[in-house]
């Protein structure tokens, strides 16, 4: 392992000034769960780590007027016990309850399993299915963008040197279904096989009047399912529907990747899965 | 009946606790001399096959703070290791057969010069044809690994005719099974760390199972006589049989060798993986038959051991394979082949349970396998088949005591029954299955068929104090605390009365390996032995003084005493001042070695064992039809160790053992040349462990020192079968290769209909 230099920035314009100036050898470093790992294996080699994690402007969860605010430096352990996310992203909450394991969530924030961009991210597919902006911020101001556009491909963040993840913004919703599944080896500290979140609603007549679903570990990068929205909305949720839904989504999601070595699991474990999540709908 | 033991049968507070609680405890990484030892690094081949024509080291040694760079020509001494063949060389000298084969090891002032010197050494190699599978390896053409051929040896069993057998039985069944090449994951990767005595000894602290061992491989190594080279047992943060083999004390003892400085080896947990021995995986094809009420009748087994590149202990797993293959049951006829073949994988040696872990999930998915073609209970199958005393075993040892099987299996009844009338039909999920499975094993103690002695000594001194000196290593697992109380216990004294000096080879004789469950029998027979002969001087000087018979004394509180008056006593310390007067000795040697009667090599009738320990465990599991995904419930573990000398011991090794099982059964599979580090090596977690009910089952065992036999690898052995077990019942379909992991679960449930079922 290489050394570098430690800077522990007091605010974020402190952060942002030194990121200007060094950001091309610098790591942002916020609960460090990947960067660490990534040190020692010497995948990385900065000369500076940039400590983001007790900046006070990244952190907090609140319904603003704009959306749902989740600040990057949120860590899984309070998404885990927030009552906001309970009632305004549950899935969101959800996927908090089976990441790493509790010493990880204690530390690991929201910002940095975005912007590690793993395919395998756990709080991707529940930020998808809320719409989520990722707020930038550089000393050139703050932007906004969507998260797809972010993610950019596997373990590639498409994020300039000189900005940092200042929080998420999500489209709250009033659902009556919302889930986060994973499938992973073991019960703790399990990189997802398979994940996979969604919201709904179900109306009055017990037709699906919307729904929202994403899928993590098995594409490239984070993607819509437009097919299998539209496949389910507006139909009463029967175990053929889901099954129906379920052999579509394998479908595509093969369209994407073609067949592999890992297809022969995922293509049944998919349907699975999907199944298993939708099944308290029906 | 049991005696009122005094310690015996006690959960006393272990010998190590309080140092390990308090982090006191010096593992080989932490122990602090004068001064910085140097760094120790080791370059390994990266490629599996290959001669070496020519290492490159100076650009190595023109990097600061470099040393020495080793290779083959530097050592002095016998360049071959091995427990039991050698075959291994501390550097290889001509050729690489794995790609973790040390080529040159680096002595340097800090670990940043170490490690950049391992990036300046190039080796020029003319590359070989590589072998990755037994199969390939026996083929008539394929590359030789060593020269005498890639058939390491072969072990056979026979006795009857079984395929005159086979067509009377009512039940046949024939299939293959598969285990997977598993990491042991002790908590502290290997380490040691090595300075210079005054005297010129060359002293080595290392985490290891055997420092006895250790100390003759070094010694000819080096090529110095026994007197210049002392071993001490660091603490050892578990081994699990890796720690079996010289991992870092050859390279220390041959940079202390040539260097006269101290220096310090440390694996990082990738070095760990890569570098040190694996669980050997089987390929097992085992044909068995039983007669319309289900008594087994013959077996027929051939069993293909992956050694890898060096034999390590794969003779001993070949051997105990074959011997263990018909579970604890009895067989009228038998015929087994286990052959142990070398690859260029790496290499296979001891893990908990030696072979017999991968044997017990053929021989149980075998008898469930019967008990479903015949319609009868799994756990009756078991019980009709059981050994008994007065049973004969493969190998022609007919049994007199402690089999405590039967127990084992029938105090698992009760849990058995109100799972399947209540658990079972508990909770109706409509994509959830509930299964329940039951394992069996028995596992012979100690080395299988060779002699394997034990010694200790115990010495008194002129105020009565007593200390053990035994070879014995613990590596967590509480060797000390239960010698120590096998010792206090013939002396009437509270442990803590005892001092121990364990595992240092200047002060201490040899114990032997810290292996085959074998030490609370074995070594400590050797303490009972040395501490008996103590007693006896003591009782015998105390009758002159207290002028009653020699049998009517008792040890009590530091004294020896009448049995009926306790008040009629004398103290230790007077005792032993009379008896030094007299020049009678204070200090007594113990011997254990079980009786054996080495295996035949045409049909391996003989003895192997003293003694069996036996057991039976029930899993509860349920599997997700959709995901694939399992969920162990509950295990209960009913294990005959025929005296628990310390029972929250025993029950340690029973949860501990079924963790490991949890993750053979279900997730752990090493990939040589993908697996790195735990990054990628799934092994279970405190959330992956069920409800464990550990029952203790004592049949006792008249050879073993207050009735005790073993624990420590039994404890693993039935619960993969019992998972597996469970898996097939709760689908219908069985897994015959292991781990069962998400993939294998989710085709079973597939080709069982219970996915495609939800289809409509
Ligand atoms: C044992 C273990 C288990 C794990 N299990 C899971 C799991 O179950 N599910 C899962 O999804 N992940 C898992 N991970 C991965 C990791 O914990 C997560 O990705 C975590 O969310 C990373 O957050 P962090 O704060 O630790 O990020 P860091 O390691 O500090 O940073 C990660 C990346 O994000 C960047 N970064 C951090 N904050 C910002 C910011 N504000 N602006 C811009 N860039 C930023 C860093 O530069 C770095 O590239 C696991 C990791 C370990 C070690």
């Amino acid at each position: 392992m290489k050394d570098f230099a430690y800077v522990r920035p007091k605010n974020l314009v402190e952060a942002l000034s030194f990121l200007h100036e060094y950001g091309h050898d610098t790591k942002i470093i916020a609960g460090g769960t990947d960067v660490v790992v990534d040190l020692r294996a010497g995948v990385i080699k900065p000369e500076y780590l940039l400590d983001v994690s007790r900046l006070a402007e990244l952190k907090g969860i609140q319904l603003r007027s704009d959306g749902l605010w989740v600040g990057a430096g949120v860590t899984l352990s309070e998404i885990f016990s927030s009552e906001v996310l309970e009632c305004h992203a549950p899935a969101l909450k959800k996927c908090a309850a089976t990441f790493a394991s509790k010493q990880i969530r204690n530390v690991a924030t929201i910002g940095g399993n975005v912007a590690h961009c793993s395919p395998c991210a756990d709080t991707i597919p529940p930020l998808v299915i809320h719409d989520a902006d990722v707020v930038l911020a550089s000393i050139n101001g703050i932007r906004q963008l969507p998260l797809e556009h972010v993610v950019s491909g596997p373990y590639t963040c498409a994020l300039p040197d000189q900005e940092i993840i200042m929080g998420f913004i999500l489209k709250p919703a009033a659902v009556t279904h919302a889930d986060f599944q994973k499938i992973g080896r073991r019960k703790a500290l399990a990189t997802a096989r398979i994940s996979m979140s969604y919201m709904a609603r179900k109306d009055f007549r017990g037709k699906i009047s919307f729904f929202r679903f994403s899928l993590g570990a098995c594409t490239p990068t984070p993607r819509q399912w437009p097919m299998v929205e539209e496949l389910l909305a507006g139909k009463v949720p029967t175990e053929n529907l889901i099954w129906k839904a379920a052999r579509l989504l394998s479908e595509k999601m093969i369209e994407i990747t073609g067949r592999r070595s890992s297809t022969v699991y995922k293509e049944p474990a998919i349907q699975g899965l999907f199944v298993k999540m939708l099944y308290p709908m029906v | 009946m049991d005696k009122a033991y005094r310690t015996i049968g006690k959960s006393i507070l272990r010998t190590d606790a309080v140092d390990k609680v308090k982090g006191l405890a010096a593992f080989s990484a932490d122990i602090d001399l004068s001064s910085p030892p140097l760094v120790l690094k080791v370059f390994r081949s990266g490629i599996p096959h290959a001669k070496i024509i020519k290492i490159h080291t100076e650009k190595a040694l023109a990097i600061e703070g470099v040393l020495r760079v080793f290779t083959a020509k530097d050592i002095p001494g016998k360049n071959l290791l091995g427990i039991i063949n050698k075959d291994q060389p501390l550097l290889a000298a001509d050729k690489v057969r794995s790609a973790a084969d040390a080529v040159a090891l680096v002595a340097a002032e800090t670990e940043e010069a170490a490690l950049k010197a391992l990036d300046a050494i190039s080796v020029e190699y003319e590359k070989l044809p590589a072998v990755f599978s037994p199969e390939d390896a026996m083929a008539a053409d394929a590359p030789l690994i060593h020269p005498k051929g890639n058939q390491l040896a072969a072990r056979f069993v026979k006795k009857g005719d079984v395929e005159a057998i086979f067509q009377q039985c009512a039940s046949v069944i024939e299939r293959t099974y598969r285990t997977s090449m598993v990491e042991h994951n002790y908590l502290e990767p290997d380490a040691g760390i090595g300075y210079l005595d005054v005297d010129g000894t060359l002293v080595i602290y290392a985490s290891t199972q055997n420092p006895h061992y250790d100390h003759k491989e070094i010694v000819t190594l080096l090529g110095v006589p026994d007197d210049k080279v002392r071993i001490i047992q660091a603490t050892t943060g578990g081994g699990f049989g890796s720690k079996l083999d010289l991992n870092t004390q050859g390279f220390i003892g041959l940079a202390l060798y040539h260097l006269k400085r101290a220096v310090r080896c440390v694996y990082t947990r990738e070095e760990a993986y890569l570098a040190t021995a694996k669980r050997h995986p089987l390929t097992i094809h085992m044909k068995t038959g039983a007669d319309a009420t289900g008594r087994l009748r013959a077996l027929r087994a051939k069993i293909i051991c992956d050694t890898g590149a060096y034999g390590s202990y794969g003779i001993a797993v070949m051997s105990r394979a074959a011997v263990h293959a018909t579970g604890p049951y009895a067989f009228e006829a038998i015929d087994v082949e286990s052959l142990c073949i070398y690859t260029n994988n790496p290499f296979c040696g001891a893990m908990r349970g030696f072979g017999t872990p991968q044997i017990a999930f053929a021989h149980e998915s075998q008898i469930d396998l019967h008990a479903e073609d015949l319609k009868i209970d799994p756990l009756q199958i078991r019980l009709l088949n059981a050994l008994r005393p007065g049973s004969e075993t493969a190998t022609g040892q007919v049994l007199t005591h402690s089999v405590g099987i039967s127990q084992c299996i029938e105090a698992i009844r009760p849990y058995y029954e109100s799972a399947i009338s209540q658990w079972a039909t508990a909770e109706h999920h409509p994509y959830k299955k509930r299964g329940i499975g039951v394992g069996a094993m028995w596992y012979g103690i100690g080395n299988t068929g060779v002699q394997n002695p034990s010694t200790a000594r115990v010495e008194m001194d002129l105020s009565g104090a007593v200390t053990l000196y035994t070879g014995c290593a613990d590596i967590g697992q509480g060797s000390t605390t239960i010698l120590t109380q096998i010792l206090a216990e013939t002396l009437g004294l509270s442990p803590e009365q005892i001092n121990v000096v364990a595992a240092d080879t200047q002060f201490t004789t040899n114990a032997g390996a810290t292996s085959a469950s074998r030490q609370t029998y074995i070594s400590g027979n050797a303490v009972k032995d040395a501490a008996d002969k103590l007693s006896d001087v003591l009782r015998t000087e105390a009758v002159n003084k207290l002028r009653v018979s020699k049998k009517s004394l008792v040890f009590a509180d530091g004294c020896v005493a009448v049995a009926t008056n306790h008040e009629k006593c004398v103290d230790l310390a007077s005792l032993a001042k009379r008896i030094h007067a007299k020049g009678a000795p204070l200090v007594w040697q113990g011997y254990f070695d079980p009786e054996t009667v080495p295996l035949s090599p045409t049909d391996g009738q003989g003895i192997p064992y003293g003694t069996y320990a036996f057991a039976c465990q029930m899993a509860q599991v349920v599997v997700d039809v959709l995901t694939g995904e399992i969920t162990v419930e509950r295990i209960v573990a009913a294990h005959d160790v025929g005296k628990a000398i310390h029972p929250e011991n025993v029950k340690g090794q029973i949860c501990g053992g079924t963790a490991m099982g949890i993750g053979f059964a279900l997730m752990e599979e090493f990939k040589p040349g993908e697996t790195k580090s735990m990054k990628d090596y799934v092994l279970p977690t405190s959330m992956d462990m069920p409800e464990v009910i550990p029952i203790i089952i004592e049949s006792h065992e008249p050879s073993g020192p207050f009735g005790a036999k073993g624990v420590g690898e039994p404890a693993l052995i039935p619960t993969a079968p019992a998972i597996l077990n469970a898996i097939s019942r709760a689908l219908n379909q069985r897994i015959y290769t292991l781990p069962a992991n998400l993939e294998r679960v989710l085709d079973a449930s597939i080709q069982s209909g219970h996915f495609a079922g939800r289809k409509k």
